[in-house]
């Protein structure tokens, strides 16, 4: 017992360099957050703070429109993360089922395009945006930021859809089932452990996404999230640190509960596979 | 129930053929084993009447009805599979009762089946577990009872026992004889394993490389195998096989000893032949004449005595089932009763 106790600090101590530089920033933020305003910039600076200002959260949500903001990049990641999977199943369906020539280089394919940055594409996309009437409408980030995830999707749920074995479905035919019945009363329950990390990714690459969601919209109230704060900094005269950071912890934290809550069916989605 | 015909299929995977022209008349009630070695063809000829590999060419036939471009759910087989591919999302009375919600049977109808198979196959208390509650045996049974419950016109099984360790292989094994027995369904079992082919089967199929090399009921093919393929495949130790010239009343090993054997009608003299013998069929000759062995390896299994040794630098196994005391380099002397030496040609391997 003890010696389990002694192994279990002895790793928590290793660890620790590792959570200190993860943690910090976090740790900046938050007590910038709730610091009131006068104590911002105090030299030297302490994590201390003489109180705790929960009303910056209040007051940054009615003048910054967070609320709408919010609103924004929840549409659009709630719509990308499902335009995706819908595109990406049948085709990573295909992809794990079926044998057709170009399979592999099609892999290739989805694969190189994830090395190339979105920033390369961005003034190409905001002109195909322009000519579809899109600029200055979320659906236009709903379209790219689906697009974008796809090839990653794709790859994702082709690997695991690998793994359920090919006999559930040969006996489902056998037991008399279509192979749309085959699909949906048989892979698809067993698929749901990839489609929901897919999910999480797509979701958190949509909310966490900067340089598109800069150049697609134009007005304020079309903002997500990550526009809205930089909207904060950018150009300002004066900024308002405490504002941008109580901002930022609660653009950051539902995410981080979300993905912590979500992890398991990623451990789950793993040992699934190995069903003899 | 029903017969399974089988004319003439082949299977090409592009250019590669896996099945070279395959014929088989199944009977109705009938249990019929396809045994061979792993990649001659075996599983997907099982496959192939099970509609989910489609015929390259030739004709599979369910009663009279030709099945080719029949897909597998309408086809009406039940089929039990190498690792279960039970449903594991679905408890195991979700399993069983699969197929017969698939056809909206109403609910009534569809417990009482689902109970009765449970009851036939001892699941009655396992109704509510999920599959990965359950050992590998009671996974088995689950996988025979979704089959079950069906009343399909034609069992088939792919290798349902190779994941069980070797002793509930045996239990398993004489469970779905005596299910057999009890139900009369048409069955086509595939195993790599000849004492499970030998054990169930009413007639066995022996495959190699994409042909049917011979079939027949279990000792047919132990007594009498058609050829060398056969003669080794079936029985175990396998036979004994030593190399010789054929002379009238014997074969000439390369040492020049003589094996006497019945020669009239059995080739030419001259002709370069197969002696074969199973061990168990070897007895120690009682006058000190006979074939001369020296020991190598002496392997008591209890029941009976396994010798391996050496015959004219050919190796050879017998089995006793008195105790001897053999030693390693001892000579011993061998005799046999006629009926029971096979002679095949040694350049194509067949009986002579």
């Amino acid at each position: 017992m003890t010696t389990k106790l002694t192994r279990s600090l002895i790793y928590w101590a290793l660890l620790s360099p590792l959570m200190v530089v993860i943690l910090f920033p976090f740790g900046v933020m938050f007590v910038t957050a709730v610091r009131p305003r006068e104590e911002l910039f105090v030299y030297p600076p302490t994590w201390g703070f003489s109180e705790f200002r929960w009303e910056n959260f209040s007051e940054m949500w009615v003048k910054t429109n967070f609320g709408g903001a919010l609103l924004n990049s929840l549409y659009v990641s709630v719509a990308a993360t499902v335009v995706a999977l819908v595109l990406s199943i049948p085709a990573a369906y295909a992809m794990s089922r079926y044998r057709f020539a170009g399979k592999g280089a099609y892999r290739t394919f989805l694969l190189m395009t994830q090395m190339m940055s979105p920033i390369v594409l961005v003034l190409g996309l905001f002109r195909l945006m322009m000519s579809l009437g899109l600029v200055n409408d979320l659906n236009s980030l709903v379209l790219t930021y689906a697009a974008f995830n796809m090839a990653f999707t794709i790859w994702m749920l082709q690997s695991y859809f690998n793994s359920i074995p090919r006999d559930l479905e040969e006996a489902a035919w056998m037991d008399g089932a279509s192979h749309l019945t085959s699909l949906v009363r048989i892979f698809l329950p067993l698929a749901v452990p990839a489609m929901v990390v897919t999910a999480i990714f797509t979701f958190i690459n949509s909310w966490n996404e900067f340089v598109l969601a800069l150049t697609m919209m134009r007005s304020s109230e079309d903002f997500t999230l990550p526009v809205q704060i930089y909207a904060q900094v950018a150009g300002r005269y004066q900024v308002e640190w405490h504002h941008v950071m109580a901002a930022t912890v609660l653009a950051t934290v539902p995410v981080a509960i979300m993905f912590s809550w979500l992890q398991r069916y990623l451990i789950r989605g793993m040992a699934l596979g190995a069903v003899k | 129930m029903s017969s399974v015909t089988i004319r003439g299929v082949k299977k090409k995977y592009g250019a590669m053929a896996v099945l070279h022209g395959i014929d088989l008349e199944i009977r109705d009630r009938e249990f019929v084993v396809l045994v061979g070695p792993s990649g001659c063809g075996k599983s997907t000829l099982l496959r192939m009447i099970a509609g989910l590999e489609s015929i390259s060419s030739g004709d599979i036939l369910i009663g009279d009805r030709v099945v080719n471009d029949v897909p597998a759910k309408a086809r009406d087989i039940a089929m039990v599979f190498q690792n279960y591919a039970l449903y594991p999302h679905m408890s195991v009375y979700e399993n069983m009762s699969f197929s017969l919600r698939l056809k909206r049977m109403a609910k009534e109808m569809i417990d009482r089946k689902v109970r009765e198979a449970a009851e036939i196959l001892n699941l009655s208390t396992y109704l509510e577990r999920s599959p990965r509650q359950l050992s590998g045996g009671q996974r088995q049974r689950v996988a025979m009872g979704r089959a079950l419950v069906r009343d399909a016109q034609v069992f088939l099984f792919d290798e349902p026992l190779s994941n069980l360790d070797a002793k509930l292989r045996v239990v398993m094994r004489t469970e779905i004889k005596a299910l057999h027995q009890r139900l009369q369904t048409t069955s086509v079992y595939v195993t790599h394993d000849q004492i499970e082919a030998m054990t169930m089967a009413d007639r066995i199929v022996v495959m190699n490389a994409g042909k049917i090399e011979q079939i027949g009921t279990p000792l047919e093919l132990y007594d009498t195998p058609a050829n060398l393929f056969v003669a080794d495949f079936i029985g175990s130790p396998s036979m004994n096989f030593l190399r010789g010239t054929l002379e009238p009343g014997a074969v000439v090993l390369a040492d020049g000893s003589r094996v006497p054997v019945e020669t009239t009608g059995r080739g030419a003299a001259g002709q370069k032949v197969v002696f074969g013998i199973r061990p168990e069929h070897l007895s120690l000759s009682s006058d000190g004449t006979g074939l001369a062995a020296e020991v190598e390896v002496v392997e008591p299994t209890g029941a009976n005595i396994q010798v391996y040794a050496r015959v004219a630098g050919m190796p050879l196994c017998a089995v006793f089932t008195e105790r001897h005391d053999f030693r390693p380099g001892q000579t011993i002397h061998l005799a046999w009763p006629g009926r029971n030496a096979h002679l095949f040609d040694a350049a194509s391997g067949q009986r002579l």
